[in-house]
C-alpha cells in the first residue's frame, strides 16, 4: 500500500511539475519536451491503476503522434529562435541539456513502472477499480463500445469528420496559375491538337497563340 | 433496436451531411446546389421532428438520450431558426464569396451537435454534442479567412471555448467521481446528501455552460466574435447555440441537481443580474450594429436565466417562451441588417442607419417594430417575453431579481430608442439596394408579423410550452 502511494506521488509530482514547466518555460521546444514528459507520467499513472489500454493509447496517440507533431511544428515555424531567458543564455543550442534531462526522467519512470510490473506485480495492483482479471482492458472496452456506447462511438466519428473538414476549409488554397502535369492529357494528345498548318501571307507575320 | 424510429432525425441529418459532402466534392461548382439541398434537408428534418411530437417521453441508449416534450420543442425551435438562417444568408454568402460547399455541411453538423446536446441525459453524450457543435462553429467563425477580423474571431472563440470546455470536463469528472455515474437520473438517486465535490462539479459545469450562452462574467468573447465573423455566422451564433445551451442548462440543473437548488440558485441569480445590467450598460457606447447585438444578446440571456433561477416549472416555461420570442426578434433584426446592402457592400454601423426612413420607409418601420420589441414595449412580442419571466420570478418572491430586471430594461430601452431616433430624425445618408432574395424578404415579413400580432393570440405559444414539465 505504501509502495503504491509512493509510486503514485512520484508520478503525479512529475506530471504536475512538468505541466507547470510547459507553460513556464520560455523556449517552445522545451515546452514540448515537458509536454511529452507530462503525457508519459500520466500514462504511467493509468498503468498503475490497471488501465493499461488507456495508458498505452496515451503513449501511442499523445506521445507518438501529437507531441512529435508539435515538435515538428515548433521547429518548422522557428518559434524557438527567441532568446532563452530562463535557462542559460548561451548562443549555442540549449535544447540538448533539457532534452537529456527529460529523457532521463522518462527512462527512470519506465524502469520503475515496467520493473514493478515485472517483478512485484502485487505492489502495483489496482486499488480503486474492480476490473475482472479474466478480461483485458481492450476486450472489455470492445464489449461495450459497439453496443452500449454505439451512439457515442458514431458521434466521435462525426466530430473527427468535422475536424477534417475544418482543417481543409481553413488551410486549403486553390493556387491560380499553377500548371499541373497530367499524364493522361499528354499521352492522349493527337497530332491534330498540337499542330496547326497556317498559310503565311507575304509581309505579314503569323500570330502564334500562346 | 426497438426504439430506433425515435432517433430518425439525427440519423437523417448525419446521412445528409455525408451525402452533401460527397456530392459537393465530386460535382464541380455545386456550392449553390449543396446549399439549397441543405436547406431542404433541414425542412425535412423539421417534418421528422414534428412527426415525433406525439410520442410520450422515452429514453434511449441506457437512458442516456432522452426524447421528450422539452427536447422535441427545443429541436423544433432550433431547426426552424436554422431554416430561416439559411434562407436569409444565401445572398450574403454569394456576394462575399463564402459559398463553398463546406459551409452548409458545417452548419448541418453544428445543428446535429446541438440536437444531441438538447436530447442528452448523460454527461458524456452532452459533452460529445457540445464538442461537435463548437468544433463546427470555430470553423464557421473564421470561415472568411481572407479577413483579419474573421480569423481573429475564430481564434479567440476557439481558445476561450477550449478553456471553458476544460473547466466543464473538470466539473464532469468531479461529478463522476462523487456520484459514480454520468447518467443524470442516476446522479439524482446517488446524491442524496450534499457533498462538496458535487457542488464544485456543478459550479464548474455552470461556468462552462454560461460561457456557451455568453452570460456575464463569461461573455468576453461575444462582442469580438459577433463582430468579426461573417454576418451569416453571427446570426447563427446569436440564436442556435443559445437554444441548445439553455436546454442543457434546464436539464442539467433540474434533473440531477434539483435537490441542490439552494446551492446553485444564487449562482444563476448572480449570472442573471450581472448579464442584465452589463448587457444594458455596455451596449450604450457601441457604434457597430453586430457588437450591439452581442451586448443585447448578453442582456437577453440574463432574462432567460432569471426564469431558470426560480426553480419551478413555470420559471422554465417562461425561459423557453423567452427564448422562442428572442429568436424571432433576432431573426428579424438580422434580416434587416442583411438588407443594408449597397454595391455589394454590407453596412453594419449604426450611423449607416441615419435617415433610413426617408428612402426605405418599410425597412425603417420593421426596424422600429423590432427595436421596440427588443426593448420590451407593449403590445409587441418582446414585452410578453419579459412579462412571463417577471411573473414567474415574482411568484417565487424573488423581488430583487425582478427589480433589477425592470431597471435594466429601462436602461436598455435607451440604446434601442437611440437607434430609432437615428433612423427617423437624422439626415439621410445612404440609399440601399432593394433587390433582395425572396427568402430574406419572407423571413423579415414573417418575423415582423409574428412580433406585431403575437398579442392577439398569445396562448398559442404558451399552451404548447405549458406542456413542458421537467420536474
Amino acid at each position: 500500500m505504501i509502495a503504491h502511494s509512493i509510486f503514485f506521488y512520484f508520478f503525479s509530482l512529475i506530471a504536475i511539475v512538468s505541466a507547470i514547466m510547459v507553460t513556464a518555460s520560455k523556449n517552445t521546444v522545451h515546452s514540448v519536451f515537458f509536454l511529452i514528459l507530462d503525457f508519459i507520467s500520466i500514462s504511467c499513472l493509468f498503468i498503475m491503476i490497471g488501465a493499461e489500454f488507456l495508458g498505452m493509447i496515451m503513449l501511442i496517440v499523445y506521445v507518438g503522434a501529437v507531441a512529435v507533431l508539435f515538435l515538428f511544428v515548433v521547429m518548422m515555424l522557428n518559434v524557438a529562435q527567441q532568446k532563452n531567458e530562463w535557462f542559460s543564455a548561451r548562443e549555442s543550442s540549449s535544447h540538448i541539456p533539457i532534452g537529456l534531462l527529460v529523457s532521463l526522467v522518462i527512462f527512470v519512470e519506465l524502469i520503475i513502472v515496467v520493473g514493478g510490473w515485472k517483478y512485484k506485480p502485487e505492489l502495483l495492483n489496482s486499488i480503486s477499480l474492480n476490473i475482472s482479471s479474466e478480461l483485458t482492458n481492450t476486450q472489455s472496452l470492445g464489449n461495450v463500445i459497439y453496443t452500449d456506447f454505439i451512439h457515442l462511438f458514431q458521434l466521435s466519428g462525426m466530430i473527427l469528420l468535422v475536424a477534417m473538414i475544418g482543417a481543409i476549409v481553413l488551410t486549403f488554397r486553390h493556387r491560380s496559375g499553377l500548371k499541373r502535369q497530367s499524364y493522361f492529357k499528354q499521352i492522349s494528345r493527337e497530332k491534330s491538337d498540337g499542330v496547326e498548318i497556317v498559310k503565311v501571307k507575304k509581309n505579314e507575320g503569323v500570330k502564334i497563340d500562346v | 433496436m426497438e426504439n430506433l424510429e425515435l432517433i430518425v432525425p439525427e440519423i437523417f441529418i448525419s446521412i445528409a451531411i455525408m451525402f452533401l459532402l460527397i456530392l459537393g466534392v465530386f460535382k464541380k461548382n455545386s456550392s449553390i446546389l449543396v446549399y439549397n439541398l441543405a436547406t431542404i434537408s433541414l425542412i425535412l428534418l423539421l417534418a421528422l421532428i414534428y412527426n415525433l411530437s406525439s410520442i410520450s417521453d422515452t429514453s434511449l441508449f441506457n437512458e442516456s438520450y432522452k426524447i421528450d416534450k422539452l427536447s422535441n420543442f427545443m429541436k423544433f425551435l432550433m431547426i426552424i431558426s436554422g431554416i430561416f438562417v439559411m434562407l436569409t444568408s444565401s445572398k450574403y454568402l454569394q456576394i462575399n464569396k463564402l459559398n463553398k460547399i463546406e459551409y452548409p455541411v458545417l452548419v448541418l453538423s453544428s445543428i446535429l451537435g446541438m440536437m444531441v446536446m438538447i436530447s442528452s441525459n448523460d454527461l458524456i453524450v452532452f459533452y460529445m454534442g457540445l464538442e461537435l457543435q463548437s468544433l463546427s462553429l470555430y470553423v464557421l467563425a473564421s470561415f472568411n479567412r481572407e479577413n483579419l477580423l474573421s480569423t481573429e474571431s475564430g481564434l479567440k472563440y476557439f481558445v476561450l471555448s477550449a478553456l471553458s470546455s476544460g473547466l466543464l470536463l473538470y466539473g464532469c469528472s468531479l461529478i463522476y467521481g462523487f456520484s459514480e455515474t454520468t447518467n443524470f437520473n442516476i446522479i439524482l438517486d446517488n446524491s442524496n446528501e450534499i457533498q462538496y465535490g458535487l457542488i464544485f462539479g456543478v459550479v464548474f459545469i455552470i461556468v462552462g455552460l454560461a460561457f456557451k450562452i455568453s452570460a456575464v462574467p463569461f461573455h468576453m468573447w461575444a462582442p469580438d466574435v459577433y463582430q468579426g465573423s461573417p454576418t451569416s455566422v453571427t446570426i447563427l451564433f446569436a440564436i442556435l447555440p443559445k437554444i441548445a445551451a439553455l436546454t442543457v442548462f434546464i436539464r442539467f440543473l433540474y434533473v440531477p441537481f434539483i435537490n441542490m437548488i439552494d446551492q446553485w440558485q444564487l449562482i444563476i441569480v448572480f449570472l442573471s443580474i450581472a448579464s442584465m445590467i452589463f448587457g444594458a450598460v455596455a451596449a450604450i457606447g457601441q457604434t457597430n450594429l453586430k457588437r450591439l447585438v452581442a451586448y443585447s444578446s448578453i442582456g437577453h440571456m440574463g432574462y432567460a436565466l432569471a426564469g431558470l433561477a426560480t426553480g419551478t416549472n413555470q420559471g422554465i416555461q417562461s425561459s423557453i417562451t423567452y427564448m422562442s420570442i428572442y429568436l424571432v426578434m433576432n431573426l428579424a433584426f438580422f434580416s434587416c441588417l442583411f438588407m443594408l446592402r449597397k454595391n455589394d457592400d454590407y453596412y453594419e454601423k449604426i450611423e449607416d442607419l441615419s435617415g433610413l426612413s426617408k428612402n426605405h420607409p418599410l425597412l425603417a418601420f420593421s426596424f422600429l417594430i423590432i427595436l421596440f420589441s427588443l426593448a420590451g414595449i407593449p403590445p409587441l412580442a418582446g414585452f410578453f417575453a419579459k412579462f412571463y419571466v417577471f411573473m414567474s420570478v415574482i411568484e417565487e418572491s424573488m423581488y430583487f431579481l425582478a427589480v433589477v430586471g425592470l431597471l435594466s430594461t429601462v436602461i436598455a430601452a435607451f440604446y434601442y430608442l437611440r437607434i430609432i431616433k437615428i433612423i427617423y430624425f437624422d439626415p439621410e445618408k445612404h440609399k440601399y439596394e432593394t433587390n433582395h432574395s425572396v427568402g430574406l424578404k419572407i423571413t423579415l415579413i414573417l418575423s415582423t408579423l409574428f412580433i406585431i400580432v403575437y398579442f392577439i393570440y398569445p396562448s398559442g405559444l404558451t399552451e404548447i410550452v405549458s406542456k413542458i414539465n421537467v420536474i
